[in-house]
């Protein structure tokens, strides 16, 4: 039976991957919001996030990477974006499929620069280190990495909700015509969206880096579970994204104690179940996407 | 139909003479019986199914196993392979027939890559990442399979008798009513036909027939691995459907199952970095020729008659019908 640290530090690192699987899951829930396009390549941005704190860090420090690299990000999206568009409005594989491609070139891009070989981050000098709280030692850098989440996911829920820009963003979401028809610029609007999902992806990356080995796989990993969280979520709903990520980390933290091996399995499980007990995801709605 | 089955059957005889291999040969048959598949579901349904791959996978699993573990042999396993993978993708059916649209890949993908990781878990039996080896290729009525020539035609029987069954599942009345539901899934409702049946069934018989293949492609491997399982396999076998006009053709993910392969050994003897060049290559097929070479082909002939329905419909109305 594992011990109450044992279980305390799992939880916590439960939550800690939590909210970066919500963060990560927002991005990408964004885009398939408003442009309804399955972005295979968030992965990958969210590797390029990452690799960008591991090339800026020297010069700028890592904080100064958290600033720049979701900038250098969410403009790789503005171009990615470029490409989706000849996509728009048809068959919803065409959209998936280019940034599937865009996501294999790019894993290739970043194998190129920094080859295959893995790398490490290492944390801001002032939080590293162990953080001694009765009989629970924890990494600091991981509980200032739960704050900067906390603060990150109300930047942008303030933004979407509070926001004129955001009200335009979620209108897109649900009725492109009728926004067209108000005289928003939709292509700007999409080329922010994309650019805005990205820098979250990216975000995630700078945060993540330190904590885990930088590879040009680990791209692919993350973008499992973004899918994973939306749908047990539900598309459109920005609490079901956070909901849904919590859900996924905790899940994932707790059976690491229980069946290490099968953690990612169990991630399936869990929504599976969720999709049988509710559908459309947790805080879904009824969408055009289903009969 | 026949001209292409003229050209299988001898191809074995030309291949050498254009820098190829009797194997290649082979694996294009049982890709194309996977393709033909799975472009009933893509080309015909109109249904985004990604991750398939993992169907394929699991056909050579189930052939696998049953011919290791349980019954040895080659038809009863090959049988079990079909009839396996044909009750997974009838169970995944079930939670995605009432999807569409974005919701539908999304799901699919999310079952495939649990099916992968499915295999890796009951590593005991499946032989984990390493893959489950030591298959054999018994003898068909009498006939030594183990060499590459007995086999492609053990194979090629195998694809002349799926494509005369994709070829009239297509031209029946279930396959008028799958084509209603790509170009309008609503309209075919509102007509009174239960589309959540028809995908449902749609789906489950790609499934067996990617169960075929599988079962066909562990045979030729003599082992299940779990790399077929894998997302970018799954992103093959749509691009082979792409490449060839698997919209626009019912020959199209044939042709494109060849070209995909022929490309893949030519550039994997290029450069190591070939994985680059895959994936511009699949973002310039999706840009700029999405309805693949029979699609161009077919267009250019006649433009009058080729459209792309659902084009043609998102055009008008400005979102999908």
């Amino acid at each position: 039976m594992p011990d109450l640290a044992e279980l305390v530090t799992q939880l916590l690192n439960g939550v800690v991957l939590g909210l970066l699987y919500a963060i990560i899951a927002l991005g990408f829930m964004l885009i398939l919001g408003t442009m309804e396009v399955i972005n295979f390549s968030h992965g990958v941005l969210f590797a390029l996030g990452g690799y960008s704190a591991l090339a800026l860090g020297p010069y700028v420090g890592w904080w100064g990477a958290l600033l720049l690299a979701p900038v250098i990000v969410g403009g790789v999206g503005v171009l990615l974006e470029l490409g989706v568009r000849r996509t728009y409005g048809r068959d919803p594989l065409f959209g998936l499929l280019f940034t599937f491609g865009a996501a294999l070139a790019l894993e290739e891009v970043i194998r190129i620069i920094w080859g295959p070989r893995g790398y490490t981050v290492s944390a801001p000098a002032f939080v590293a280190g162990p953080f001694h709280w009765g009989f629970l030692f924890y990494s600091k850098y991981r509980v200032l990495v739960v704050l900067l989440a906390v603060v990150l996911l109300g930047l942008v829920w303030a933004f979407l909700e509070r926001t004129p820009y955001g009200a335009m963003i979620k209108a897109g979401a649900h009725d492109h015509e009728m926004v067209r028809a108000l005289g928003i610029n939709l292509t700007r609007l999409r080329a922010v969206v994309f650019a805005l999902g990205a820098a979250l992806a990216g975000v995630a990356g700078v945060i993540a880096a330190p904590m885990w080995s930088l590879k040009p796989t680990i791209g692919a990993e993350a973008v499992m579970p973004a899918f994973i969280v939306v749908v047990i979520g539900g598309i459109g709903s920005f609490p079901g994204a956070v909901i849904g990520g919590l859900l996924l980390g905790l899940t994932s933290g707790l059976s690491n104690l229980i069946v290490p091996r099968g953690s990612i399995l169990v991630m399936y499980a869990l929504m599976t179940v969720i999709l049988l007990w509710r559908p459309r995801g947790l805080r879904g709605q009824k969408s055009m996407l289903e009969l | 139909m026949l001209a292409m089955f003229g050209v299988f059957l001898g191809l074995p005889a030309i291949l050498p003479w254009i820098g190829g291999y009797t194997y290649l040969g082979t694996e294009v048959m049982i890709w194309a019986i996977f393709a033909l598949g799975y472009n009933l579901l893509l080309g015909y349904t109109g249904l985004p199914a990604f991750g398939h791959g993992a169907f394929f996978g699991i056909g050579g699993y189930f052939l696998a196993v049953s011919q290791k573990w349980w019954t040895g042999g080659l038809w009863l396993p090959l049988l079990i392979g079909i009839l396996g993978t044909a009750a997974c993708g009838a169970v995944v059916a079930l939670l995605v027939a009432r999807k569409r649209g974005i919701y539908f890949a999304l799901l699919t993908i999310a079952f495939g890559v649990m099916f992968s990781f499915l295999v890796f878990v009951l590593g005991t039996w499946t032989g984990g990442e390493d893959g489950l080896t030591g298959l054999q290729r018994p003898s068909a009525a009498g006939v030594d399979l183990r060499g590459n020539l007995a086999f492609y035609y053990f194979v090629y029987a195998f694809f002349v008798v799926s494509t005369i069954v994709l070829w009239r599942i297509v031209r029946s009345p279930f396959g008028q009513v799958i084509g209603a539901i790509k170009q309008s899934e609503t309209r075919a409702r509102a007509v009174g036909y239960d589309t959540a049946r028809y995908k449902w069934a749609v789906f489950t018989l790609s499934c067996a027939f990617a169960g075929l293949a599988g079962g066909l492609y562990a045979l030729a491997r003599f082992g299940a691995f779990p790399e077929p399982m894998s997302l970018q396999q799954s992103g093959n076998v749509v691009l082979m459907c792409l490449i060839g006009g698997g919209f626009a053709s019912f020959y199209g993910p044939v042709l494109g199952v060849a070209v995909f392969l022929v490309l893949r050994d030519f550039f994997s003897t290029m450069t190591d970095h070939w994985m680059l060049l895959y994936g511009l290559l699949f973002m310039a097929i999706i840009l700029f020729m999405p309805e693949g070479i029979l699609g161009l082909v077919k267009r250019l002939r006649q433009p009058a008659a080729f459209h792309d329905t659902r084009e043609a419909e998102a055009a008008r109305t400005g979102h999908e019908p």
